[in-house]
């Protein structure tokens, strides 16, 4: 069951349920691991430190002064996470003007409530976590729809994911999110997923969380994490390859699909 | 008798169960020595894998959720508002 109050009653209530009762581990993406296609070694490093690891030290300090009354330098504290913030905001509540909204507003609850961050995770989930639990009560004040998914694969009686497509999508171009259909369909993609995976999706891919930290967040399993992930990341490659490796780069406003089976 | 050094090949759906894993470089050796077989072998599960990297790289990249233009100044700014009135209120 996911709890999808504004903010968790654990923050105000019971802290150890979001803020973690013990620091958790694996932070984040494998520094480690070389670059993928598309991606430099430079985008490894970017990936590999949050604003939270360089500077953790000066967190804290802030946080105290923060509390001891020096209340404008929240600004300060804050400034660092805006993106994250706003990233987790807008691909949950799929619009720009309310995904800032609700990162202000997320934001704002997380100064009101700073007194129980106690430090046992990074401040970046802390807030993370506050940021998701508003976009949620967003969605479900406006008692959207149920959301459809995507044309995506269908699965075997194994219960295994069989993607629609097979198409051949190897390069990236540098400059490739400059492209506006790319990175519209890259929108669409994720707010067309359904929540259960968008979620993981999101906090894994965009905000950089490790599994451990996603399961936690979600309060879900690790395995459910993977098992999701998978789903996600297929299903938007689903929606994607096809233009890459057809029409967006051919001009050719056909496409024909290269079939699984 | 295959010695230790034998790879034993793996069907392309158990190859997709484990994709995700293997592209977060979470999987034990023995079956990530198996999947980089099958990848070198299978132009489909190459293609799928391929993909799959681009996605994680395309929605890691940090262009692919910017703020808009003026948005953080406006966040900013009603924090700041929000925050003095707070005050005042004496929240």
């Amino acid at each position: 069951m996911i709890d999808e109050s504004p903010i968790r009653e654990s923050i105000q209530g019971a802290p150890d349920e979001v803020m973690f009762a013990s620091p958790v581990n694996a932070p984040g993406p494998d520094p480690a691991r070389g670059p993928t296609i598309g991606e430099t070694s430079r985008d490894v490093g970017h990936r590999s430190h949050t604003p939270h690891e360089e500077m953790p030290g000066n967190d804290l300090i802030l946080i105290e002064r923060i509390l001891a009354g020096k209340r404008e330098l929240f600004l300060e504290l804050v400034r660092p996470y805006q993106k994250l913030v706003y990233s987790m905001a807008v691909t949950i509540v799929k619009n720009e003007h309310e995904a800032e909204d609700v990162s202000q507003e997320a934001l704002f609850k997380a100064f009101k409530n700073l007194a129980q961050f106690r430090g046992e995770c990074k401040f970046s989930t802390w807030i993370i976590q506050i940021t998701l639990n508003e976009a949620r009560h967003r969605i479900r004040k406006k008692q959207r729809t149920p959301e459809d998914s995507i044309d995506c694969g269908f699965e075997n009686e194994e219960g295994d994911y069989v993607p629609i497509d097979l198409a051949d999508w190897r390069e990236i171009p540098s400059e490739t999110l400059q492209r506006k259909e790319l990175h519209n369909a890259l929108e669409t993609a994720i707010a067309n997923l359904k929540q259960i995976y968008r979620d993981v999706l999101v906090l894994r891919d965009v905000e950089h969380l490790s599994v451990a930290e996603t399961a936690q967040m979600l309060d879900i399993s690790v395995a459910s994490v993977k098992t999701r992930l998978l789903r996600a990341r297929l299903q938007v490659r689903d929606a994607l390859a096809p233009g890459f490796d057809g029409y967006w780069n051919t001009g050719s406003t056909t496409y024909k699909r290269v079939r699984p089976f | 008798m295959p010695d230790e050094n034998t790879i034993v090949e793996i069907s392309c759906f158990e190859v997709w169960r484990r994709l995700s894993d293997y592209v977060d470089d979470d999987v034990e050796p023995e079956l990530k020595a198996r999947l980089t077989y099958h990848f070198a072998r299978c132009r489909d599960c190459k293609a799928l894998l391929d993909g799959t990297r681009n996605v994680v790289a395309l929605i890691g990249d940090e262009q692919a959720f910017d703020l808009p233009g003026g948005a953080s100044q406006r966040i900013t700014s009603a924090l700041a508002r929000r925050i003095a009135e707070d005050r005042e209120t004496g929240g």
